[in-house]
C-alpha cells in the first residue's frame, strides 16, 4: 500500500496529476484538425481512456480524500464519458492493500496483541481494500466467520493533510462562494468521521436496530470484544456486489426489485431514521439471493436534524407549481433553519431542479404513483447532474446537500445500472407521514 | 548455548544417563547471564542508562557485585549483549517465516524492522539513552570491535535479503549502496520511532511503509522515481 504522505508531496502529485490529465487531451488537439470524424472519435475515446487511467493509479496510491473523489467521479454516468467512468469505476471495488506484515503490525498496534492471538484464524491477505482500510477473513475463538475491517496508519493525518491543501488551493472559489467554507468543513467532518471506528460501531449498531422494520436489509452485528482503535470485527455478510449481479444476467423482476428496495431504503432512512448511510459506493452494498441487500460501511452517516426532515416532508411530492410563493417559502424555511436567506439565484435554481427532475421522476399526483420511472435512459442522470451544477452555481448550498447528494447520485448511478424501473412516488409517499 | 565449549563428557558416564557437571554448569552461568541481562534492562527502563549502579544491578538480579563482572566489564557490555539479541532475534523473525520467502524486499525489510522495535518497545526509555551514549567517541556501544561485528552480521543479513530480490548476476545499485543505506535509515527509523507520540505508534508503521517503497525504489531504479 502507499501510506500517507506530508502535505506537499501529496499536493505536488495531485499537481503533477493534473498536467498528466492535460497532457492525455494535448496529444489529441494537436491531432484533431488533421483527423476524418471517426478517427477523431477513437483519438478522443483513447485520451479519456488515458486520462482516466492516469487519474486511477493516483488516486489509488494517494488514498483517502483523493481516492473518494474518485469514487465520486465514477459515479458521474451521463457527465463523464463511458471510457472514463470503465475506468474509475476500479477504484469502487478495490485497492492494493497493506501488505500482510504491515496489516499484522497494524493489528497488533490497534489491538495489543497479535490476530492469531485474538482469533482462531485470520486470512493474512484481505479480501477488499478500499480509501481508508481493508478486511480480512477471521474466525472467532467461539467458531463465528467474520469480517476484520483494519484502519491504514496514519491515515487520520492523511485526511487532514488534504484538507489543508484543498483549503489553500480553492481559496479563490471559497471567497467567490462557488464553494463556501461551510462545505468544506462538512466534507472533512464526513471523511474524518470515516476514521473513527469507535463511531462507525455505534453506527452499526444503531442502523441494524433502525432499518430492522425493512425485513430485506442486513446490517452485520458487530464483535466488540474483538474490536478496537482502527480495528472493526462484525459478522460476516453472504452476497455479490453489483458487478457480480450484473454479470449474473438478472431477470428484470429482479433488477426491478432490488431498484425499489435500494429506493425504500433510501427514503426509510431519511424520513423515519433520520440518519442515513452517505458513501453509496459500490463495495458497500451486497446483494443476497432473495433480493436482500446487505450494508457494510457505516463510516460516513449523516444524521439530520428533526426539522431539517420536516422541510423535506413539505416539499417531497408538492402537488402544486414549484415556481410558486407558497413553494418558495416552504424552501426559505429550510434556510431560515441554518440562519441564511435564499437567494435570487439559488431559489430559481432549487424550482428549476424540482420541475426538471423531481416532477419528472417522481410524478406527484397520486393517480401515477405505481407508475414506474424506468432508469435505464441516462438522459435522467444527466438532468440530475446539469440541475446539480446550476444550483452549485447560486453559490447557496446547504451543508445537508452534500452528503445527500452524494447518496442520491450513487443511488441513481446503481439503479441506472440496474436498468431499474421504479414506482418511485409510491415508495415516498409510504415513508412521507410522520415517524 | 551450546555446552560443547566449555568442556569434554568423562569416558565413564554415559550422556544419556547423567548429564555433564560441565553442562550443568554451562547451563547455570547461561541463567546467571540472562539475569544479569534482565535486571539491567528493567533498570535502565526504570532509572535510565546513566542512573543505573552496577551494585543495584547486582541487587536486583540476586548475585554479587563481582558476579556481575564475571559476565560483563561495565553497563555497555550488558546493552550491547541485548543490541545482539534483538539482531539474533529479528533475523530469526524474518528467516523463519515461510510466507516471507515470496515476499517482496520491502515486506522482508518492513517485518525485520518491525521486529527489531517489537523486541525492543519495551525498553524504549533504555533504548534512547543508549543512543545518546552510542555517539560518544569513547562509548562501546558505538565504537567498540562488538559493536562493528554487530553492524556487520546485521547489514550482512540485509545484503542477503536485497540480493534474493535481485535478478541474477546484474550489477544494481540497490546490492552497492543498499546495505550502507540501510543502516543510516535505520538509525533514523530509531529516532523515529523514539519520537513517535501517536496511538500504537502507528506513524512509525507508516513511516517506514512509506520509505521503504520510495528507497527501494530510488535504489532499483538507480534514479529518483
Amino acid at each position: 500500500m502507499k501510506p500517507p504522505e506530508g502535505p506537499a508531496r501529496r499536493a505536488l502529485r495531485m499537481a503533477a496529476l493534473t498536467a498528466g490529465v492535460t497532457g492525455s487531451y494535448v496529444g489529441y488537439l494537436a491531432q484533431h484538425a488533421f483527423l476524418g470524424a471517426d478517427a477523431r472519435q477513437q483519438k478522443l475515446k483513447a485520451a479519456h481512456t488515458r486520462a482516466a487511467q492516469r487519474m486511477t493509479a493516483e488516486f489509488l496510491s494517494l488514498r483517502g480524500p483523493a481516492m473518494k473523489l474518485g469514487q465520486t467521479l465514477s459515479l458521474q454516468a451521463g457527465v463523464l464519458p463511458e471510457e472514463m467512468l470503465h475506468e474509475l469505476a476500479t477504484l469502487q471495488m478495490g485497492a492494493p492493500g497493506m501488505h500482510p506484515t504491515l496489516a499484522r503490525a497494524q493489528f497488533t498496534a490497534a489491538m495489543g496483541k497479535a490476530p492469531e492471538a485474538l482469533f482462531r484464524s485470520f486470512a493474512p491477505e484481505p479480501f477488499a481494500a478500499a480509501s481508508l482500510g481493508q478486511v480480512h477473513h477471521a474466525v472467532t475463538r467461539e467458531g463465528e466467520r467474520v469480517a476484520v475491517k483494519l484502519q491504514y496508519p496514519g491515515i487520520r493525518d492523511a485526511v487532514a493533510n488534504d484538507f489543508r491543501w484543498f483549503r489553500t488551493v480553492s481559496k479563490g472559489a471559497q471567497l467567490t462562494r462557488h464553494l463556501p467554507g461551510i462545505v468544506i468543513a462538512e466534507l472533512e467532518e464526513q471523511i474524518l468521521a470515516e476514521t473513527d471506528y469507535a463511531r462507525e460501531r455505534e453506527n452499526l449498531e444503531h442502523f441494524r436496530k433502525w432499518l430492522a422494520p425493512l425485513e430485506f436489509v442486513r446490517v452485520p452485528r458487530v464483535y466488540r470484544k474483538y474490536s478496537g482503535d482502527g480495528v472493526i470485527t462484525m459478522e460476516l455478510l453472504e452476497g455479490a456486489h453489483l458487478d457480480q449481479v450484473l454479470a449474473g444476467r438478472p431477470s428484470q423482476r429482479l433488477r426491478d426489485t432490488l431498484g425499489a428496495r435500494l429506493v425504500e431504503l433510501h427514503y426509510f432512512q431519511l424520513l423515519q431514521v433520520e440518519a442515513f448511510h452517505a458513501d453509496p459506493h459500490w463495495g458497500n452494498y451486497l446483494f443476497g439471493k432473495e433480493g436482500t441487500i446487505g450494508l457494510v460501511d457505516f463510516g460516513c452517516v449523516k444524521h439530520l436534524q428533526p426539522e431539517f426532515v420536516a422541510t423535506l416532508r413539505s416539499v417531497y411530492l408538492y402537488p402544486g407549481d414549484r415556481t410558486s410563493p407558497q413553494f418558495q417559502e416552504l424552501l426559505e424555511q429550510r434556510y431560515a433553519l441554518h440562519g441564511r436567506k435564499l437567494n435570487p439565484a439559488a431559489r430559481k435554481a432549487l424550482a428549476r431542479f424540482a420541475e426538471n427532475f423531481y416532477r419528472v421522476v417522481y410524478p406527484p399526483e397520486m393517480a401515477r404513483d405505481a407508475e414506474p420511472f424506468d432508469f435505464a435512459d441516462n438522459k435522467f442522470l444527466k438532468t440530475y447532474m446539469r440541475e446539480s451544477a446550476n444550483l452549485a452555481k447560486s453559490r447557496c448550498a446547504l451543508p445537508e446537500y452534500l452528503m445527500i447528494a452524494r447518496a442520491e447520485t450513487g443511488l441513481y448511478a446503481t439503479l441506472h445500472r440496474l436498468r431499474a424501473r421504479v414506482p418511485m412516488s409510491r415508495i415516498v409517499r409510504k415513508y412521507l407521514g410522520k415517524r | 548455548m551450546s555446552t560443547l565449549s566449555h568442556g569434554s563428557v568423562p569416558m565413564a558416564r554415559p550422556a544419556a544417563r547423567r548429564r555433564p557437571p560441565a553442562g550443568r554448569r554451562a547451563r547455570h552461568k547461561q541463567l546467571t547471564r540472562d539475569r544479569i541481562v534482565a535486571a539491567a534492562l528493567a533498570l535502565f527502563q526504570s532509572k535510565g542508562f546513566e542512573e543505573t549502579t552496577t551494585r543495584a544491578i547486582a541487587r536486583r538480579a540476586r548475585v554479587a557485585e563481582g558476579t556481575v563482572f564475571n559476565y560483563f566489564e561495565t553497563k555497555e557490555d550488558i546493552a550491547l549483549h541485548f543490541l545482539e539479541l534483538e539482531v539474533s532475534h529479528a533475523i530469526a523473525a524474518v528467516r523463519n517465516h515461510r510466507r516471507l520467502r515470496r515476499a517482496s524486499l520491502e515486506e522482508k525489510l518492513f517485518a525485520l524492522l518491525e521486529s527489531q522495535i517489537a523486541f525492543l518497545a519495551p525498553y524504549e526509555r533504555f533504548i534512547g539513552a543508549a543512543f545518546v551514549q552510542a555517539l560518544k567517541p569513547a562509548s562501546k556501544l558505538g565504537w567498540s570491535r562488538q559493536a562493528a561485528e554487530l553492524r556487520t552480521r546485521y547489514l550482512a543479513f540485509v545484503q542477503e535479503l536485497i540480493e534474493e530480490s535481485l535478478p541474477k548476476g546484474k550489477p544494481s545499485a540497490l546490492a552497492w549502496f543498499g546495505p550502507p543505506a540501510f543502516w543510516i535509515y535505520y538509525l533514523g527509523v530509531l529516532l523515529y520511532w523514539l519520537h513517535d507520540a501517536s496511538p500504537g505508534k502507528q506513524h512509525t508503521l507508516a513511516f517506514i511503509d512509506r520509505s521503504l517503497k520510495l528507497g527501494v525504489a530510488v535504489l532499483r531504479k538507480g534514479t529518483p522515481a
